[in-house]
């Protein structure tokens, strides 16, 4: 069957760059009765074989789309999204390696799972939407330690 | 029923936040400045993100401590929650004042495992109980927060008296035998719980100290 | 922009050890007068998808340079650029880029710094305090033909940790390398350092 792709993830340091601005991501949005990543039919249910892919679609999610989104202005924060961006920028070629051995495979839970996330995010108005997916960081950083645990050296 | 009163009558409460040891999730506050001496109540709301509107806590309204227990409410820890807080006297309120964003599963402290050490001559043997998830009622059957977090660790530091040396050791089981010891000396242990995820607090169990036997053979010269 | 009279600075370099990445320039110097420098860094995110804007450095927007720790900029193992300018007043150097892009995947891993020591019967290592990116692989062996090796990963830092429980008499040596997880790469083993039991520390 397929082995699952399970990225040695350090990703501690991005678990401590997004504390730091945290606080004032979070503060930004101001639409609580919204959530982007957080409900609970779609992490939450991610089963272990559709891990990889919803590794890859988030990644993908937040390098191509969320980081693009959101404008910061402030050095401070921008250093730290930076930071984070470029470790999810590494992670996605980590991963990289597993689609070339074909342990990556996207099945329809996955891809639906995906989809939401989208559609949740293109139902508020593109600055709010990145706003609000930077904010729920913690949410997807629990996930991938949840989920790539097995690798840590 | 709400009374009405006039808003923003009243200085705000101040450094609302969230103590979360083991999923037990209290709300806490200072009382508004500058209205020392008088008998100030107040009102608390929770938010479950995501949801549609703010919700009443019954025990937590006009009441006159600064802190309310919603570990019930947050119980679901891989929820996201807010919370607020008005302070009320006479007909005058302040403004609600509100949390940030409060996540239970990254936020919770871990309270410290408990230590059942025992010894002979030259070993103590240390038993590890992990610490246990908040419960409503005592009678609910316990989860421990290893059945949460997985990965749970223990830091285990061992203290010589004698020889006034300190090492730690890091486990995951829940027995820890250290053997070739001095005997009749006394040996105090502390652990530390360590739980995946951003850093957080976390706190050191109780020192526990034991004396190892003394040794019966120069015992019996 | 000021108008650009002063020269850029010249010979950026990165050297970067443990995990610790200074830049450095040679300084433009005019006779009396402070020059102050500014860094900044554009990681491959940003030149790919943020049409290579750049991000001042955390701590050299200003400083007086001519060297600049970037460490808290270099924070993914991917390309990083960098670039430095020169001001006086208003007066500004043209931006000089280091002329290849830096990934920290090129730090110098060196063997860290061990302390061995006993308490009674247990072998106790002491390991210093790299920073959170580095675990330590501690390989120990009783000294004896054939003797097995043993490994233990350590992730305390700057504490004792214990090792083994020692025979009585018996000699016991221990060797240490670094892990970065972050760049998955290790340093070299340090010497071995041997604890006899109810002996010295000897060399080995």
């Amino acid at each position: 069957g397929l082995r699952r792709c399970l990225i040695s993830m350090d990703i501690h340091h991005i678990e401590e760059a997004f504390q730091e601005i945290k606080k004032t991501i979070q503060a930004k949005d101001t639409f609580q009765n919204v959530t982007i990543l957080s409900t609970s039919e779609t992490l939450h249910s991610i089963k272990p074989l559709d891990v990889c892919c919803m590794t890859k679609n988030l990644l993908a999610f937040y390098v191509d789309k969320v980081f693009k989104d959101h404008r910061e202005l402030n050095p401070q924060i921008l250093r730290k999204i930076s930071s984070i961006a470029n470790s999810f920028l590494y992670m996605q070629k980590a991963l990289q390696q597993c689609q070339e051995q074909m342990q990556c495979h996207c099945r329809d839970e996955a891809t639906n799972a995906t989809r939401i996330i989208h559609d949740n995010y293109d139902q508020l108005e593109v600055r709010s939407a990145a706003i609000k997916s930077l904010g729920e960081l913690d949410v997807f950083l629990a996930w991938i330690d949840k989920n790539h645990q097995g690798t840590s050296a | 029923r709400a009374v009405l009163c006039i808003s923003g009558g009243l200085p705000k409460p101040t450094n609302i936040t969230f103590l979360s040891i083991n999923m037990r999730n209290i709300l806490q506050w200072s009382p508004p400045e500058g209205l020392q001496g008088a008998e100030v109540t107040y009102t608390v709301q929770y938010f479950i993100y995501g949801q549609k509107k703010w919700l009443n806590k019954s025990e937590c309204r006009n009441i006159n401590r600064t802190c309310c227990d919603l570990s019930v409410e947050t119980s679901d820890y891989e929820h996201q929650y807010y919370a607020k807080v008005k302070a009320i006297w006479e007909t005058n309120c302040s403004k609600w004042v509100e949390t940030g964003r409060f996540y239970p599963f990254l936020e919770t402290q871990i309270g410290p495992p408990g230590i059942a050490l025992s010894t002979d001559e030259k070993s103590i043997s240390i038993v590890l109980t992990a610490p246990e998830k908040w419960k409503r009622n005592p009678e609910d059957s316990s989860v421990s927060m290893q059945q949460i977090y997985s990965n749970l660790k223990y830091n285990v530091s061992i203290y010589n008296t004698k020889s006034n040396k300190t090492w730690s050791q890091c486990v995951t089981n829940h027995t820890l035998v250290l053997g070739w010891l001095e005997p009749d000396t006394l040996y105090c242990v502390h652990v530390l719980s360590l739980a995946p995820g951003p850093p957080r607090l976390a706190q050191p169990s109780e020192k526990q100290c034991v004396r190892t036997l003394k040794d019966q053979t120069s015992a019996l010269k | 922009d000021g108008v650009t009279v002063l020269p850029a600075p010249q010979n950026l370099s990165v050297q970067s050890t443990n995990m610790k990445h200074l830049l450095t320039w040679s300084p433009v110097t005019v006779p009396g007068e402070i020059i102050y420098y500014f860094v900044e860094y554009q990681g491959e995110y940003e030149s790919l998808y943020m049409s290579h804007i750049w991000i001042p450095s955390s701590w050299c927007s200003p400083t007086e340079g001519p060297e600049c720790d970037i460490t808290d900029d270099i924070t993914a193992t991917v390309p990083y650029k960098l670039r430095v300018r020169a001001t006086l007043g208003s007066q500004t150097s043209a931006w000089s880029t280091l002329q290849h892009p830096f990934n920290r995947n090129s730090t110098t891993l060196t063997p860290p710094v061990m302390e061995v020591t006993k308490d009674g019967f247990h072998l106790v290592i002491k390991l210093e305090d790299l920073g959170p990116q580095f675990e330590f692989l501690v390989a120990y062996w009783r000294r004896e033909p054939g003797a097995k090796e043993h490994v233990k990963v350590v992730r305390s830092r700057g504490i004792p940790v214990h090792l083994e429980t020692m025979e009585p008499g018996a000699a016991y040596c221990v060797k240490v390398q670094t892990f970065v997880k972050a760049i998955r790469r290790h340093s070299p083993f340090s010497q071995a350092e041997c604890v006899k039991v109810q002996g010295e520390t000897l060399p080995l």
